[in-house]
């Protein structure tokens, strides 16, 4: 008896312990977090208590009372009153009842989307307080972890397109997604909505007054996705593209994105839009999806920045 | 008191659900373990092609441990409780004896059709009620035959009052027909359109309609097949193996009435923070702490039942497995109000926490007390000594560590994933992305599963002892019968 | 008075009936009409959309995710914005779900696309390592149902009077309208019509070609399913 007594509540504490060690730091001051483990520990304790109470019965009391005039098959009944202690609870439990009804949760006062509300607005109020002008290296910082949480399943956690599922968001460009864009053209509303780039029918070698060639394709997607080094390549991209992108490919506002390097603008074209290119589809994050605010697509914005640069 | 087997009765029926309800018992179980083990090494999940992914395998373990293992138990029990404390015997009517074995073969398909036609993934997806609408006619079918069996026998009965067994195994009947008519209510496709698979259908409710009729039925399929009916076996097999005399009637009486004007209420508590109107979660929030103690009550007066009668505890492993159901039966009923509560939900729903509970209840309550039962009724079906009282011990204490490996493992990966799943950096961003929610809880997802299998083990063991005790165990005269604790052979 | 009833068994089960049906008359009856007006922008299933739906279900996804975004701020921030009643009034039957062993679905269409399902159902790990969800590669040869979601729309525009071939309003004002095709075979059309626009996004060769023979692969239809959920 004594060891099931030692084992339960042994039990319970260790379970307690290693419940708090793993969440111990996140728990904060959630309320939501803190009454789950306040709850946890009551289960136990009155179950083990309740149940040790009964056991301590079993051992060293006797069941008497006056019993039933019928019996079932040979099992008796007797007429003894309810346990006080049960009687007691039952009335606890019909008072908390009551005071959920009218002052925990009124029926005709409480609502979850206000409450819903109420939660927006004390983050929203706290933000602003901690993080009004928040600089580069904290847009940096949370970036990265907006990153981590919505970017990461198609981009993978280290940004690469995961042997490309998705754009590798280490390097601005690859010469398939170049290629993709000067053969198709490209129409994702990364520098407002309806400037496109026209596909390859619509573009002209200044040098040579023809319509870009296969040869020529080839050569100048390879300088794009190489950082821009190769002197065949610099004179056809000077030739077709630097009238809109700009002779060092960072792009023209109103006219032609950044295609050298990302920037917190340009990733926040693609959120906002989302895109469809030689890969496949990047869905868009777009503000009243309410997935990201607009401090947040800056800030994965600045993140990935940053991210291609090193 | 003394004469106690005045009559023959007739065990048939109750010996043809012995059986199913080791068949499925051992069945549910296996995939219960399998599941687990896919959630901790999802390399299993390719083990015979699209039939063996979690997903598919999933509703088979909980129809076929709640309407395969559990069904059986309780019809089992009623079969055998039923005859004794109403003082009939089913020798005394022909007609009872064809119903009862039409209700054993009816059953019997309606569960193996169940078993194929969910492996073939023909499902409705409302939980519990799974079975598409050709298999819920035989459901009904089977019902109604059950409860011409109850009737019936109630209709001859020699025992003028009824016992407290029968008033649960009554509710039991009443409440899941009512609550499996309406949840099951849906259109056949085919009869209308003249089109497509003749068995689909599509729901007469439509998205928070539909969800309220599911979690209406969802909860109080389980209060009436995990908790009713169990509870009318403990009121019988408890006293009746210990000799003892129930201990109030008045707390019978609160106990009964209470848990049926509350449980129905309850049912809101699996769609807080849903869009149903926020008048009914609460509602589901208070009557579910309101919960306790018409629960507790049954509980409590089983144990004082036992009061003073601890050597009973020490020496005899059925005693074990029903005290330690009703404690478990407590922890249950205490966990599941808590985590009623709205703020408490808020963090519990949607996590392994619910899985948690849900064992604590269904290992620890219903199997204990479903083992406990068939172990008490085998000597006096078959007029057997039990085989072997070490392998009971042995079942125990096994199954014993499962459940505490699986509630704990489970508690801890719910609170983590809860709190993960909650948690923001210094800039009020989510901190983890889905996938480390995941990850993280690999280790307890494997405890679970080592857990599950002891627990399953312990079920082998048990069918091994009940055979063992058919085929070769001593025979016993009516009178070595008619003891209250269970004859049993040392070894 | 228990006494009495507990000598009574037809009087005893009556009370037992009206105790039992006493909170369903009240909490659930009332509701009913108030629950089932769709929001503005909810549009009911197409062919394939439902076909998609089917395999869902046959596959229980709901076992493992759900369609339901509590109001919270942080399933907000990882989900999007929180359910509405009426964004439900067309499922049949609700697919919320009890357990989230994977992520919340109930808005997948806005952040997750064809290529993306493609890779994922084909070979979780493939995109998220650690994923315990299964592969479910059968879906790429299975072929869909289409005469039993052509059924499904048949039947609930009949019976529950679901706005099919009715224009509906969309949240910024303009209409829509979902075609119920007057035959199968016109309706079959329309499906695969909706398949090779998703194949056309699609990577999988067995896949395009199956669309051009004029089947649809279940995952095509699951695609679908899952893209409309927004
Ligand atoms: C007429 C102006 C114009 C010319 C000439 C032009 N582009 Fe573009 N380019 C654009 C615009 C506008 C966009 C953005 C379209 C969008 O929003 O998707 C763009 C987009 C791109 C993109 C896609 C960027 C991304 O992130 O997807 C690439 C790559 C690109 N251009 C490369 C080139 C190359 C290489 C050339 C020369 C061979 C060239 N462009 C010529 C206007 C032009
Ligand atoms: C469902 C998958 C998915 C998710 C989630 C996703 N992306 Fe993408 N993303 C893609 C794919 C696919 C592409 C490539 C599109 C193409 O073919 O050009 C892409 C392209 C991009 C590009 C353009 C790269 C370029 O050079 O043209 C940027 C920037 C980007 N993603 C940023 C993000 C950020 C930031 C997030 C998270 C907030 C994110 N993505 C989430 C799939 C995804
Ligand atoms: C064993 C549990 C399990 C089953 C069954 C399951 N999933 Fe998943 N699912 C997961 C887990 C875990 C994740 C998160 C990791 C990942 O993205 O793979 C996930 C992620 C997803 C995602 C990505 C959602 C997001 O926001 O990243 C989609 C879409 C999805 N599952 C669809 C399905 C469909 C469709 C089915 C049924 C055919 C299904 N799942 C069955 C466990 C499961
Ligand atoms: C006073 C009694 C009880 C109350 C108030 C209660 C309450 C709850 C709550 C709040 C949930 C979680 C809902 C969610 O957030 O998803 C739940 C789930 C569940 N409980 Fe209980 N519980 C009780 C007793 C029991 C018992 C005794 C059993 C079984 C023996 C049981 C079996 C289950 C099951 C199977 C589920 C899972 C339902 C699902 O599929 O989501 N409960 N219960
Ligand atoms: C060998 C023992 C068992 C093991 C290893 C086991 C394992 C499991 C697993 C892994 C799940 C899925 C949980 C999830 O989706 O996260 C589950 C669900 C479930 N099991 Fe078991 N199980 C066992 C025995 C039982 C028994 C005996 C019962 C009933 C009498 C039962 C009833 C249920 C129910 C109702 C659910 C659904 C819970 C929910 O939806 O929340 N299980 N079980
Ligand atoms: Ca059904
Ligand atoms: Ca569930
Ligand atoms: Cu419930």
């Amino acid at each position: 008896m004594k060891n099931i007594v030692i084992v339960s509540v042994l039990v319970s504490l260790v379970l307690i312990g290693i419940i708090y060690s793993y969440v111990g730091d996140i728990i904060g001051d959630d309320m939501v977090n803190i009454l789950s483990m306040l709850a946890a520990v009551l289960i136990l304790g009155i179950s083990v208590g309740v149940g040790l109470k009964y056991v301590n019965q079993m051992k060293n009391d006797r069941a008497t009372g006056t019993l039933a005039d019928e019996n079932w098959d040979g099992i008796g009944e007797y007429k003894n009153d309810l346990p006080v202690g049960w009687a007691v609870s039952f009335i606890g439990t019909i008072v908390f009842f009551i005071w959920y009804l009218l002052a925990g949760y009124p029926t005709w006062a409480y609502s979850q989307i206000g409450e819903y509300n109420e939660e927006v607005k004390a983050y929203n109020a706290k933000f602003e307080a901690k993080h009004a002008n928040i600089s580069d290296e904290e847009l940096n910082a949370m970036g990265e972890s907006i990153f981590l949480v919505n970017c990461a399943p198609c981009h993978g956690v280290t940004a690469d397109g995961m042997n490309g599922k998705a754009a590798n968001l280490t390097q601005r460009l690859d010469a398939v997604a170049v290629k993709h864009a000067i053969i198709n053209g490209s129409n994702n509303g990364l520098v407002g909505e309806g400037l496109m780039m026209p596909d390859r029918n619509g573009l002209f070698n200044m040098n040579t007054g023809m319509p870009i060639s296969d040869e020529e394709i080839d050569v100048v997607a390879e300088y794009v996705a190489n950082g821009f080094t190769g002197a065949k390549g610099a004179e056809i991209f000077a030739g077709v593209c630097s009238a809109c992108h700009g002779m060092d490919g960072t792009g023209m506002p109103y006219v032609a994105p950044n295609i050298r390097n990302f920037t917190p603008d340009l990733v926040q074209a693609v959120l906002q839009n989302g895109k469809k290119g030689a890969i496949g589809q990047m869905p868009s994050f777009k503000t009243e999806d309410l997935r990201l605010t607009d401090t947040q697509q800056r800030a994965v914005g600045t993140y990935i920045s940053n991210l291609a640069d090193q | 008191m003394g004469n106690q087997n005045p009559l023959a009765y007739d065990y048939t029926v109750a010996k043809l659900f012995l059986f199913t309800t080791v068949l499925f018992g051992i069945i549910g179980m296996t995939v219960g373990v399998l599941i687990a083990f896919q959630m901790a090494f999802p390399e299993l999940n390719y083990l015979f092609g699209e039939y063996a992914t979690f997903s598919r395998l999933r509703p088979i373990h909980t129809n076929g441990v709640a309407f395969g293992f559990t069904v059986s138990g309780i019809f089992a029990s009623w079969y055998y409780v039923g005859q004794r404390v109403l003082k009939v015997s089913m020798a005394e009517s022909k007609f009872l004896m064809t119903v009862g074995k039409l209700h054993f073969a009816v059953y019997v398909l309606t569960i193996l059709l169940a078993v194929v036609t969910l492996f073939m993934g023909i499902t409705t997806s409302k939980e519990y009620s799974e079975l598409e609408w050709p298999l819920d006619l035989l459901v009904v079918v089977f019902w109604v035959l059950w409860g011409v069996s109850i009737f019936g026998l109630i209709g001859i009965r020699r025992e003028r009052t009824l016992y407290i067994s029968i008033w649960y195994y009554i509710a039991a009947f009443l409440a899941v027909a009512m609550l499996f008519l309406f949840n099951n209510m849906a259109v056949p496709t085919a009869i209308v359109s003249g089109h497509g698979d003749w068995f689909h259908s599509v729901s007469w409710y439509a998205g928070t309609n539909d969800a309220l009729v599911q979690w209406w039925f969802g909860h109080n399929a389980v209060a009436f097949v995990f908790t009713t009916p169990i509870v009318a076996m403990i009121y019988y097999f408890l006293p009746k193996e210990s000799g003892q005399a129930v201990y109030s009637y008045k707390l019978s009486l609160l106990s009964f009435w209470g848990l049926m004007f509350v449980y129905l209420w309850a049912g809101g508590h699996h769609l807080i923070y849903s869009t149903v109107p926020d008048w009914m979660q609460t509602m589901g929030s208070v009557f579910s702490v309101v919960l306790i103690l018409p629960s507790w009550g049954s509980a409590i007066n089983m144990l004082l039942t036992m009061k003073g009668e601890w050597q009973q505890l020490q020496t005899n492993p059925l005693i074990k497995f029903m005290v330690l159901g009703s404690t478990f039966y407590m922890l249950s009923t205490l966990e599941g109000p808590i985590q009623a509560i709205k703020s408490v939900n808020a963090l519990a729903h949607f996590t392994d926490w619910i899985p948690g509970h849900v064992h604590d209840g269904t290992l620890g309550w219903v199997g204990f007390m479903v083992i406990a039962a068939m172990y008490h009724m085998t000597p006096r079906l078959f007029k057997k000594e039990l085989y072997s009282k070490s392998l009971m011990e042995t079942q125990f204490w096994l199954q014993t560590t499962g459940i505490v490996l699986y509630f704990s493992s489970m508690w801890i990966a719910g609170i983590t994933q809860g709190m993960m799943w909650r948690a923001t950096d210094e800039f009020g961003n989510l901190s983890y992305s889905f996938i480390d929610t995941v990850v993280v809880l690999h280790p307890y997802y494997t405890i679970r599963a080592i857990g599950g299998l002891l627990y399953l083990v312990g079920i082998f063991i048990w069918a091994y002892n009940l055979y063992k005790t058919i085929k070769v165990g001593r025979d016993l005269s009516d009178k070595e019968i008619n003891v209250n604790a269970s004859p049993m052979s040392a070894n | 008075m228990f006494h009495w009833l507990e000598q009574r068994p037809f009087f005893f089960a009556v009370g037992v009936f009206l105790t039992v049906s006493f909170a369903g008359l009240i909490e659930i009856l009332p509701n009913f009409a108030e629950q089932a007006r769709p929001t503005v922008g909810t549009k009911p299933y197409s062919g394939l959309e439902l076909a998609g739906r089917h395999v869902y279900i046959e596959d229980s996804c709901n076992a493992c995710h759900s369609q339901l975004i509590r109001p919270f701020k942080n399933e907000t921030d990882r989900y999007g914005m929180y359910s509405l009643s009426g964004e439900y009034a067309y499922d049949r039957p609700f697919l919320w779900g009890s357990k989230r062993t994977g992520p919340d679905l109930m808005r997948v269409g806005n952040y997750r696309t064809t290529d993306w399902h493609e890779n994922h159902m084909f070979e979780p790990t493939s995109v998220v390592p650690g994923s315990i969800m299964p592969a479910y590669k059968h879906m790429f040869s299975k072929v869909a149902d289409l005469e039993t979601a052509y059924a499904e729309m048949v039947t609930v525009n009949k019976v529950f009077n679901v706005p099919y071939n009715q224009p509906i309003t969309m949240k910024d004002g303009s209409t829509e309208t979902v075609k119920l095709a007057e035959t199968f075979d016109e309706a079959r059309a329309d499906m695969l019509a909706e398949a090779k626009l998703i194949a056309a996004d699609m990577k999988n060769q067995d896949v395009k070609d199956a669309v051009e023979r004029g089947e649809i692969p279940q995952i095509v239809a699951l695609i679908a399913y899952l893209n409309s959920l927004k």
